[in-house]
């Protein structure tokens, strides 16, 4: 049974760069595949794999729980059937472009923890650097193996009207969401059997072990101990910490079950206590060591930090990679890929204002209505004004905030997010989507996966794709 | 091996054991009680198979297994046991089968679904084999697929110290009954339902035939060698289960072997007539008290050199 409708009212944005289609409404060539399989399948059939999508994931237990009245309310991750698809020469750009600006970002981690040059020839403001909270004074100094610092990174880009990859975010903390990129792809063959080999997909199945190799080569012990460190159940992605935890087959500690003994880390087993050499973790540095950071903490480890300084344990990321993460630094990498790599950068930034710069803080008030302002040190799109979508009270509200303390806030253009088809209500609507692409650094360079996590505003017109509010997220295929 | 996850091996399985022993229990008492609900009310059930603090009780059989089963405020619900039973299996994931971890999220999901409190109003033999079924499948799962080893081993040792105590919490359930009457009839129901409960009625019946001697069953339930729901074959693979845990180092000894095998000698060596002397009921009590100071034997090689 053909199936017609399902593009009858695909109502493309204005101004906005479509994946599917181009601008003479023809179908992209890297879709011509899949939209072959979605011409000879029903609407019911579709939805009926909508269904199948949904109950997988809860089967699998690829959800997290919100609480709410002390009672644990079991969710998943919306996620659109339809898959993102990039070409192989989009994405030899995107990895090309990812990868000389992660090595940029790293020389800059180093240097900043160590000799300063790039402070000392005026390229970055040293107060911009001290005066953030992600710098880590405890780091200075500190030797880390084959000076590699980020080991694992999910770079946020988005696609612009111009049909260019820009950067919104370089997560260089513990970035989340590798686990839908492989349950995403899961899900896929189980809905389009036969078709991912067909449209020439590249498979990202190999994600953990190559994760596996980059933490193992941190030890010289031919046989480490590695865990991957959670902050537990609670946390909203303890299943994505237990998925990598038993796809490398490590095991999976809580802070509870370390302890530090002169200055070595060990783990508590039911025959002693057994040393532990790499530790991938994933609670955040404030939380890591209750000695020297926050005090109340019960999810670290009191004096892991000191044994990380004496190159007891490795730790992943390094401690106080979010200097080169935050929002105000962020403005810089472009200078940093000229002043580290004599090269200009592959991927480009988006254009950010300073509000602590009285004349950009004038520009971003005059044109508040095409302004996103944000928080430097927030996340997870809170704390943010959409100039375009809020009240004249709420932006006087928020302009009086900002006021408060201007250089915490950026502003930037509110940008086109490309657009991807997703399947809702029995036809094909176009979303807004960005691009997650998680990179590997390690000894022998650095290695991006062939595909990501696209993640998708659900909400018809919103440019928010963050899952706490209201966002999905779609399989990747890159194409060979 | 982690220690935590070691507790968490011995949890998961214990509350699996408990969630099938009293689904068994309840099925077996809502057939009993339709013949007579004078002999076979759900008032003990509730009390015993509660938290301690529980004051709602009822002789409407819908409304109790309702309580037992779906209820959230109860601790000892099937649907709470679940629930921790598969949060102690999400922390330990990648120490069980694959399948394993599937089979008791979906019992979980089958849990929560909205609609199951309808099949129990439907028809409640069914709801509860339905729900029993998930057991079942779980010990296959695991018996087929789990390696052998410290999880395996750990996994057992939770499994088997949770039947002694039901066991020995059912026949003291029971005891309190045949106690109250002289009404030799009576009593057989009672020692009938016990054998029902535990799931041992068909051996007997194999065994001794229609006729129902008390010390038979005491025999049976207590120091069978070859009925696995008897006490004495339970604290037989405990041992053996903890043993292999002492040889590979995931245990220390203390005195956990010492008591082990003074309770497997007791059992095994205490003819009907020293039970009958010192009383069914003293007997239970003292295997009661020796489970319990291996439990805490165990616990405590966790928690001695965490610190």
């Amino acid at each position: 049974m053909s199936n017609k409708h399902l593009f009858s009212s695909y109502d493309l944005l204005p101004k906005t760069w479509d994946e599917m289609y181009n601008n003479s409404s023809v179908f992209r060539s890297q879709y011509e595949e899949f939209i072959k399989y979605l011409e000879k399948t029903s609407p019911e059939k579709l939805t009926k794999k909508e269904d199948l999508s949904k109950q997988l994931f809860m089967s699998q237990g690829v959800t997290f729980t919100v609480y709410n009245d002390n009672e644990g309310i079991e969710k998943i991750f919306p996620f659109d059937i339809v898959p993102r698809i990039i070409t192989g020469e989009e994405w030899n750009k995107i990895e090309t472009g990812i990868k000389q600006r992660l090595k940029a970002l790293n020389l800059f981690i180093k240097d900043i923890y160590n000799e300063q040059f790039i402070i000392r020839d005026g390229v970055i403001p040293g107060e911009l650097i001290y005066s953030c909270p992600s710098f880590l004074r405890e780091m200075k100094g500190v030797k880390v193996p084959y000076d590699v610092y980020v080991h694992i990174s999910g770079v946020d880009l988005i696609r612009n009207s111009d049909g260019e990859f820009y950067v919104l975010e370089d997560n260089l903390r513990t970035p989340s969401g590798v686990s839908y990129m492989l349950e995403n792809r899961e899900i896929s063959k189980r809905l389009f059997p036969g078709i991912l080999p067909k449209a020439n997909v590249r498979s990202v199945s190999n994600y953990p072990n190559m994760l596996y190799k980059k933490l193992k080569e941190l030890s010289d012990k031919a046989d480490p101990n590695i865990v991957l460190l959670t902050p537990g159940i609670y946390n909203s992605a303890y299943y994505e910490h237990t998925t990598l935890a038993r796809l490398m087959g490590i095991e999976l500690v809580e802070g509870s079950d370390l302890v530090v003994k002169n200055h070595f880390v060990y783990m508590k087993t039911t025959n002693g206590l057994k040393q532990v050499d790499v530790i991938y973790r994933r609670v955040d540095d404030d939380f890591l060591d209750p000695l020297e950071f926050n005090a109340k903490s019960v999810l670290g480890v009191a004096g892991i930090m000191a044994a990380y300084r004496k190159g007891h344990v490795n730790i992943v990321n390094a401690p106080g990679t979010g200097i080169a993460d935050d929002k105000a630094v962020y403005i810089y990498v472009p200078d940093m890929i000229k002043y580290y790599l004599d090269e200009e950068p592959i991927l480009k930034n988006i254009e950010t204002y300073q509000l602590g710069r009285p004349e950009e803080l004038d520009y971003v008030t005059k044109n508040v209505k095409d302004m996103v302002i944000k928080k430097t040190d927030g996340s997870g799109g809170y704390g943010m004004l959409m100039g375009h979508e809020a009240s004249d009270a709420e932006i006087q509200d928020y302009l009086d905030n900002v006021s408060k303390k201007p250089e915490n806030f950026i502003a930037q253009p509110i940008l086109r997010l490309s657009t991807a088809p997703c399947y809702i209500d029995g036809k094909l609507s176009p979303r807004c989507i960005d691009l997650r692409p998680f990179a590997l650094s390690g000894r022998d360079g650095i290695d991006i996966c062939p595909g990501g996590l696209t993640r998708v505003a659900l909400k018809k017109g919103s440019l928010v794709v963050n899952s706490s509010q209201g966002g999905g997220s779609k399989d990747t295929w890159v194409l060979e | 091996m982690l220690s935590r996850v070691a507790n968490n091996l011995i949890w998961l399985d214990r509350y699996m054991e408990r969630g099938n022993g009293i689904l068994s229990l309840l099925k077996v008492n809502y057939y009993a009680n339709q013949d007579s609900p004078e002999l076979f009310s759900w008032t003990p059930i509730m009390k015993t198979f509660t938290n301690y603090d529980n004051d709602f009780y009822t002789e409407d059989p819908i409304a109790c297994i309702d309580f037992m089963v779906l209820n959230t405020k109860n601790s000892n619900s099937i649907l709470n046991i679940i629930t921790k039973a598969r949060e102690n299996a999400r922390s330990v994931q990648e120490h069980i089968s694959r399948e394993l971890w599937l089979c008791i999220n979906n019992y979980y999901l089958y849990l929560t679904n909205k609609d199951l409190h309808k099949k129990l109003e439907e028809d409640p033999v069914h709801f509860l084999e339905d729900l029993r079924k998930y057991h079942l499948i779980y010990y296959g799962t695991s018996d087929i697929t789990q390696e052998r080893g410290a999880s395996f081993y750990f996994m057992n040792v939770g499994k088997f110290l949770e039947r002694v105590i039901l066991i020995s919490d059912f026949t003291s359930l029971k005891l309190i009954d045949i106690g109250n009457t002289s009404d030799a009839l009576e009593k057989s129901f009672y020692w009938k339902n016990l054998l029902l409960s535990i799931g041992g009625y068909q051996l007997y019946l194999k065994k001794h035939k229609s006729t129902f001697n008390e010390e038979h069953v005491i025999r049976m339930v207590f120091q069978d060698k070859l009925f696995p729901r008897s006490v004495y074959y339970c604290i037989n693979k405990l041992s053996r289960h903890i043993n292999e845990l002492i040889e590979t180092n995931e245990l220390e000894k203390n005195n956990i072997e010492f008591l082990l095998g003074k309770l497997e000698s007791t059992i095994k060596y205490t003819t009907i007539e020293n039970i009958n002397n010192q009383g069914l009921n003293n007997f239970i009590s003292d295997i009661k008290e020796d489970i319990r100071n291996i439990s805490l034997n165990i616990n405590a090689v966790y928690f001695s050199q965490n610190n």
